[in-house]
């Protein structure tokens, strides 16, 4: 979908310069063109301008003047999502965070820190991590993306297994919301009386409004970690092996599957030790007191063994753990070993599908004769199938987007769901009428426009776009007993 | 407005012969702070919850939800009820894969109900609120209530995934997934969670399952004083162990589950440990140590006393009291100060990582209810104490005559008020739904 850039309206550049300052505007075409994707790049789309505010006023002043204008805004942190998010399809006005990087507090006895939502993720944990503090949520882009963009899609990421996704560690938040206002939402004390705004606000990918600071909760860095490499046959082994610590009342900190394909990948790039030839291998990590782990990981051990496992390796210290994490974090820059183009999928299943989405997914991949590399998230089942082709051969895109199409609706007719922890963006905005009805639609049309009643906060984002604005997905009501009463 | 006879005769049409009440002593027991309905509707399923609605709703009828009824004092009295929704019949599980860690109820299930299912598989789900396993999960969801397993598994907000509720105008609705990851849209559950039936009423919901570990300890340890208590809380929360429960208690806690012998200056702290057998015993002499260099003298602490603190936690009036975490034993010592003045007997439970501090207040005689002056007096000082740290007081139980002189759910900021209108006036823009109950009188 690409979105031809205008040129800026002069006028607005110089307003959008009386706000930030001059030297926190970008408007020439090639300063612009920086903007025009996130990671997804089939979705191109620069903005006509783009700022970089450095206080939550200045925020607030440019979404006031976007909005008497009529301007959209695209709110934008370390542009690493993977969804078509960060882009603008009907140019307008991105605001960056990159300016707005800095700790504003880190209150350990609240457990607790508050950061402006241009920081890296990784680098509040860099600064808690000396006092025995860590921020939770670890998407595998941890060492660029911004926390203000984890809090916007709602990141995950391995570990949010045990640790839950970034909703769960957003404690309050200060936004600009579409209709202009500055507000503060939450806070440091975690009971409050009201609606939940700040749960409503994470994840909503900039369409209510954008945020000027996060207060998110730390976690005491536990006593003692213990990664486990188990290689399997098959996948379906592997996917027994899930199953079984699960059932043993076990939830490891992050457990990971990898396909041979993916493998193969990973040790002809970073080299990380898996071994080679296995059908599949599970990368298991369980952390929290010494005591517990220890009892867990010879549980594990021994329902790896049990469900058929050809080799099961515990990390003998630090350098080996890290080496085998290493794999697994760099394994999408690993794809770029097996092909030359691919489709991300997000979709997950109910954990104890995973057997009959990998045997439907063999199948699709099969039918329509591209390869499919896996790594992903088997402990909450949420699948990351990477679909290979090659642009540059007739039809292979198109073959490559129906595996994709095909893949979701697997995943949603075995009760899923479309997104886990990329979230919607431009890319999945279409897909949401398969998984919601039209109730559901208009319930979240309404609630967006509560908080953006001109509708300029990321348009075409998250919900799918409809000829009436939002106004469609008109639910039928039940019908009341015909002249009953009367 | 229709006849009420043929309102009735609607509502049986749609419910059901017998499932609507209206004769004057049941309706009488159905009143929320004195203010009677007309009916008592039992809908059998969600479809007629639907019905219903959208009967309400062409009628303008106020609806007030009803799980187990063990909360209904909580919030404003309504400004009008007409309907009773008792959704006590709603009480399937409607889908349960142990391999999953993920059930779908009905709300009208009880928590007690929900936990026999579950415990089968060796699974829970970890909401402890009071006054105990009779309440509905549907009750426990809209008031956002939770106990002391909220330090290790969360609230409601991070156990809800999806949810089914009825608008205002009866049309059912979905938000949420059924998997325990997804952000496929807003996060609807978030909005529910605590919205006190004034958005929609929640008919089901699917959560999100613990495991119950294989060993359990508890222990409880009496302080000289708060300070001492109050720094050996903090001292584990800055520790790698991880308890699954720690409450801070006063003297009336901690007498409520058998500690004699108390001077009424002490405090006490109660941590219980689930996990594998060696970690629990590792924890525990963790704890030990920790207390003992605190100066704390332990006893056990059964399961049953932590469903007797529950328990305790009853009286005319219960308050609520939010505060920074860190500052639970400040708060507990700023109660203690305020109760000594008054004369008033109190029970108070606070909540490590959560800030809540849950009291009971009863006066020494008469019918126990503390006088209306002092009570007014004591909550406008302790909010006006908290407000700085953005933290609240909420009586979560007062009998009308009191809600007649004091704010019960106190001030909301103007800006998140603000939102939270037009949230109100969007999706129940008649008010039909527990009409002036919530805050800021939605």
């Amino acid at each position: 979908m690409p979105a031809e850039s205008t040129a800026p309206d002069p006028s607005l550049v110089r307003a959008l310069e009386d706000i930030v300052g001059s030297r926190g505007v970008v408007a020439s075409p090639e300063g612009r063109l920086t903007y025009e994707c996130d990671m997804h790049t089939f979705y191109k789309g620069a903005p006509d301008v783009v700022v970089l505010p450095e206080s939550a006023e200045q925020v607030a002043a440019l979404v006031r003047l976007c909005r008497e204008r009529g301007v959209p805004i695209v709110p934008r942190g370390s542009g690493t999502g993977l969804i078509g998010g960060a882009m603008a399809p009907r140019g307008g006005v991105m605001v960056s965070m990159t300016r707005m990087n800095r700790i504003l507090e880190v209150d350990l006895p609240n457990r607790c820190a508050t950061v402006q939502p241009g920081l890296i993720n990784l680098w509040l944990s860099n600064a808690t991590r000396p006092s025995g503090w860590f921020f939770a949520p670890d998407p595998s882009s941890q060492m660029v993306s911004s926390i203000g963009g984890n809090a916007s899609t709602n990141a995950g990421g391995p570990h949010c297994l045990k640790y839950g996704i970034t909703v769960n560690h957003v404690l309050g938040l200060q936004v600009v919301t579409g209709a202009g206002e500055l507000v503060w939402l939450g806070g440091k004390v975690p009971e409050r009386p009201g609606y939940d705004l700040t749960g409503v606000m994470v994840g909503a990918e900039g369409t209510l409004g954008l945020l000027t600071a996060v207060i998110v909760r730390l976690t005491h860095v536990p006593e003692a970690v213990r990664t486990l490499l188990a290689s399997f046959a098959s996948i379906e082994d592997a996917s027994e092996a899930v199953s079984a610590i699960v059932a043993a009342g076990i939830i490891p900190a992050a457990l990971e599957m990898i396909d041979d394909v993916m493998v193969r990948a990973i040790e002809e790039g970073v080299g990380a030790g898996y071994p080679k030839g296995a059908g599949a291998v599970l990368l298991i990590e369980l952390d929290g007191p010494r005591a517990e782990i220890e009892a867990q990981s010879a549980r594990v051990e021994s329902l790896c063994w049990s469900h058929a496992a050809l080799e099961v390796r515990v990390a003998a210290d630090e350098a080996e753990r890290a080496l085998l994490w290493k794999g697994r974090k760099e394994a999408a820059g690993a794809v770029g070993r097996l092909t030359p183009n691919w489709l991300l999928q997000d979709a997950v299943v109910p954990r104890s599908r995973l057997p009959q989405i990998m045997r439907e997914m063999q199948a699709i991949q099969q039918r329509h004769g591209l390869v499919l590399a896996n790594v992903f998230h088997a402990g909450d089942g949420n699948l990351h199938p990477i679909i290979c082709y090659d642009e540059r051969n007739p039809g292979e895109l198109e073959r490559a987007k129906q595996v994709n199409e095909e893949l979701l609706h697997a995943c949603l007719a075995l009760g899923g769901t479309v997104t886990g922890e990329h979230g919607v963006g431009l890319d999945k905005a279409k897909n949401l009428p398969h998984q919601f009805a039209d109730a559901d639609l208009n319930f979240m049309a309404r609630l967006r426009r509560v908080f953006d009643p001109h509708g300029i906060m990321n348009p075409d984002k998250l919900l799918p776009s409809h000829p009436a604005c939002g106004e469609g997905f008109r639910p039928a009501r039940p019908e009341l007993p015909r002249g009953a009463w009367v | 407005m229709s006849p009420p006879a043929a309102i009735t005769r609607a509502l049986e049409e749609i419910a059901g012969l017998g499932s609507v009440l209206t004769d004057p002593a049941a309706l009488a027991a159905a009143a929320v702070d004195g203010v009677v309905p007309r009916w008592i509707v039992r809908p059998p399923a969600v479809e007629p919850v639907a019905r219903v609605l959208a009967l309400a709703a062409a009628e303008s009828l106020a609806v007030s939800p009803r799980g187990a009824g063990t909360s209904l004092a909580l919030g404003y009295p309504p400004r009008r009820l007409d309907l009773v929704l008792d959704l006590g019949r709603l009480d399937a599980v409607l889908d349960y894969v142990p391999e999953d860690m993920v059930a779908s109820v009905q709300c009208g299930v009880s928590l007690d109900a929900l936990a026999g299912r579950l415990g089968q598989h060796g699974q829970r789900l970890p909401l402890d609120p009071a006054p105990g396993g009779g309440r509905s999960v549907g009750g426990v969801l809209a008031t956002a209530a939770s106990g002391p397993l909220r330090l290790r598994y969360g609230t409601g907000r991070d156990l809800l995934l999806g949810v089914r509720f009825v608008q205002a105008d009866g049309v059912t609705t979905w938000g949420g997934a059924r998997v325990v990851k997804s952000v496929t849209g807003y996060d609807v559950p978030k909005l529910l969670v605590g919205s006190l039936g004034t958005l929609g009423i929640l008919v089901e919901a699917t959560v999100r399952l613990h495991p119950v570990p294989p060993a359990w300890g508890g222990w409880r340890w009496v302080f000289d004083a708060i300070p001492p208590a109050a720094s050996f809380m903090a001292a584990v929360i800055d520790s790698p162990l991880q308890p699954e429960r720690m409450v801070l208690l006063d003297v009336g806690a901690a007498r409520a589950i058998g500690e004699s012998g108390l001077s009424g200056r002490e405090s006490a702290v109660a941590i219980s440990v689930a996990s594998a057998a060696e970690a629990v015993t590792a924890q525990r002499e963790a704890l030990m140590a920790l207390a003992a260099r605190h100066g704390g003298r332990v006893s056990e602490m059964g399961a049953g006393d932590w469903s007797r603190l529950s328990g305790a936690l009853a009286g005319p009036i219960v308050i609520r009291l939010a505060g920074e975490p860190a500052r639970l034993g400040p708060w507990l010592a700023a109660l203690e100060h305020v109760a000594r003045d008054g004369g008033i007997e109190l029970v108070s439970v606070g909540e490590a990582g959560g800030g809540v501090l849950r009291a009971a207040l009863r006066a020494p005689d008469g019918d126990g209810l503390p006088a209306a002056a002092w009570l007014a007096g004591a909550v406008s000082g302790l909010r006006a104490a908290l407000a700085p740290e953005g933290g609240s007081l909420v009586v979560e139980r007062a009998p009308r005559a009191v809600k007649d002189t004091v704010d019960v759910w106190g001030p909301i900021a103007p800006e998140p008020l603000a939102i939270m209108r037009r949230l109100k006036a969007e999706f129940d823009p008649a008010g039909i739904l527990n009409p002036g109950r919530f805050v800021g009188g939605l």
